[in-house]
């Protein structure tokens, strides 16, 4: 038996906000003299388990707020929990709103080498990886191209092509699938296919149920922070309708 | 790790600071793009490019010596030209007030990377500070210049200006880390460090000397932390002299204290910051 590519053991995310939040440090300052300053606990998590083995697809359903977001940020390692455990073996390519990291300044090779390193990779490796990205995107003739100038279909595309340029343990989707026209569709899905056939496994958020359906093995409902099902996709998908 | 594997296990603890200087070695590749970005960005902005990074300080410089050699005449101690005086003056306050801007802009700036992606928030923090740095010693070259042009020359401890710059950049990399996680909680803290900017910049002696200042004020320009740095730098960019220990000291124990205090609080912060990013 392989080792899961994630673990996660009741986790839960909560944190504490300022009831009157002001952003203005000046205000907060006069509020914490008068002792005007109420916390609310907010509980974005709670006591959320799961694990994903190499090669599965796990989908994510809820409603919006119920912790999807939150819940990836926490696999992604961009937020740490403040409960329970979460253990990722293996690299990582979140594809969670892509071309996070370009810059309009910067031409399309400096972005995708800038890019790849914010995502872990060796900038040498992408310099050299650069002209065989812009060409799996069609966007050769571009890349000495400030990003200013590119369409947003162009910067999804590119944000794509640099971000599935690796054979990751862990890729992480959120609501990407409907990148670029038709072809590019066609061709994004293929190659997150291909990834999962090497043995990536994949955590997949989409309101899209159908899109769940057809590409997760196992669903995890998330309601209000909590896991409300974790289980085969289409049960839990059947139960996830009924109760909408 | 057998495998070799990178494995994140959310329960490991790992001590602080020292954790966040091996991020940064790390993650020095990444940091050489983002200071690289930085400059190049900035450079493609402008029309005049790289050269409006050194006329920026010269125009400062022309216009307060428009003022203060003809308006007020100061006697300098060292008797050293006013121009030199000012320009380097200007040159290391800039890098400072720039700096420390720049480093506590850095974290907000760049919450579109930091919600979605893992790295580790230091490195943007330090990247725009190093950034600040290249600045500085690009500032340098006119200054050199004019020392020529003058007649003034320029002494061989000039090599020995990179210590106190890497001093300073410790210094500005620990204010900016807290600045940066103050920003991140209220969105005028950055205007507030701009006000605190303007007020240290006059408590430093950039256009001033010292000796003007009554008796009674002067403990307030001697504690500003700037002050022994832009003693050093004056010492050893045109006046060839090493400055004596203990201003290496004070340089050495303000640049250290800093920057413990600035990494040990942000990341202490962390966790509760980038909830709110």
């Amino acid at each position: 038996m392989t080792a899961p590519v994630v673990q996660a053991d009741a986790l839960a995310l909560e944190y504490r906000l300022a009831r009157q939040r002001t952003g203005s440090a000046k205000e907060f300052a006069i509020r914490l003299l008068r002792r005007q300053v109420t916390y609310e606990r907010l509980r974005a998590l709670d006591g959320v388990s799961f694990r994903v083995d190499p090669g599965e697809v796990l989908g994510v359903v809820g409603h919006n707020g119920a912790g999807k977001s939150t819940l990836l940020k926490i696999v992604a390692r961009v937020l740490p929990p403040t409960g329970g455990r979460i253990v990722v073996r293996g690299t990582v390519a979140p594809m969670i709103e892509l071309g996070a990291g370009f810059n309009a300044e910067l031409t399309g090779r400096e972005n995708v080498v800038l890019y790849g390193t914010l995502l872990g990779r060796a900038p040498a490796d992408m310099r050299r990886r650069a002209a065989a990205i812009a060409e799996w995107a069609g966007l050769v003739d571009f890349l000495d191209v400030p990003v200013r100038s590119y369409s947003t279909g162009m910067l999804a595309r590119l944000g794509f092509a640099v971000a599935t340029d690796v054979r990751p343990d862990l890729l992480i989707v959120d609501e990407v699938l409907s990148v670029g026209d038709q072809e590019f569709q066609a061709r994004s899905s293929a190659r997150i296919a291909e990834m999962m056939a090497a043995g990536a496994a994949v955590v997949l958020v989409s309101h899209d149920l159908d899109t769940v359906g057809t590409l997760a093995h196992r669903v995890l409902w998330l309601d209000h922070g909590r896991a409300k099902q974790l289980g085969p996709a289409a049960a839990v998908l059947a139960a996830y309708r009924g109760a909408a | 790790m057998a495998s070799g594997l990178p494995v994140y296990d959310s329960a490991a603890r790992r001590p602080p600071l020292l954790t966040e200087f091996s991020n940064l070695r790390e993650h020095r590749g990444l940091l050489r793009l983002l200071v690289v970005r930085d400059l190049t960005v900035r450079y493609k902005r402008s029309a005049l490019g790289i050269w409006w990074t050194m006329l920026n300080p010269l125009l400062t410089t022309a216009v307060m010596f428009a003022v203060f050699s003809q308006v007020f005449r100061f006697e300098l101690p060292e008797g050293e030209p006013f121009v030199l005086y000012l320009l380097s003056g200007v040159v290391v306050a800039g890098f400072f007030a720039q700096g420390v801007i720049a480093a506590g802009s850095s974290i907000v700036n760049s919450a579109g990377i930091l919600t979605k992606v893992y790295v580790p928030p230091e490195v943007f923090a330090l990247a725009a500070a190093t950034a600040a740095g290249a600045n500085f010693a690009i500032n340098l070259v006119p200054l050199l210049v004019i020392q020529l042009v003058i007649g003034w020359g320029i002494p061989w401890t000039v090599v020995l200006v990179p210590l106190p710059a890497l001093l300073l950049l410790a210094l500005v990399t620990g204010v900016g880390l807290l600045v940066a996680a103050g920003a991140v909680y209220f969105y005028d803290v950055l205007d507030l460090t701009g006000v605190l900017l303007t007020l240290l910049g006059y408590l430093t002696p950039t256009f001033y000397p010292v000796t003007i200042v009554p008796d009674r004020f002067r403990p307030f320009i001697e504690a500003n932390p700037l002050y022994g740095f832009l003693l050093a730098f004056r010492s050893l960019v045109y006046l060839g002299r090493v400055p004596p220990w203990y201003v290496w000291v004070s340089m050495g124990v303000t640049a250290a204290a800093a920057l413990l205090v600035g990494a040990w609080a942000f990341s202490r912060s962390w966790r509760r910051l980038v909830v709110l990013l």
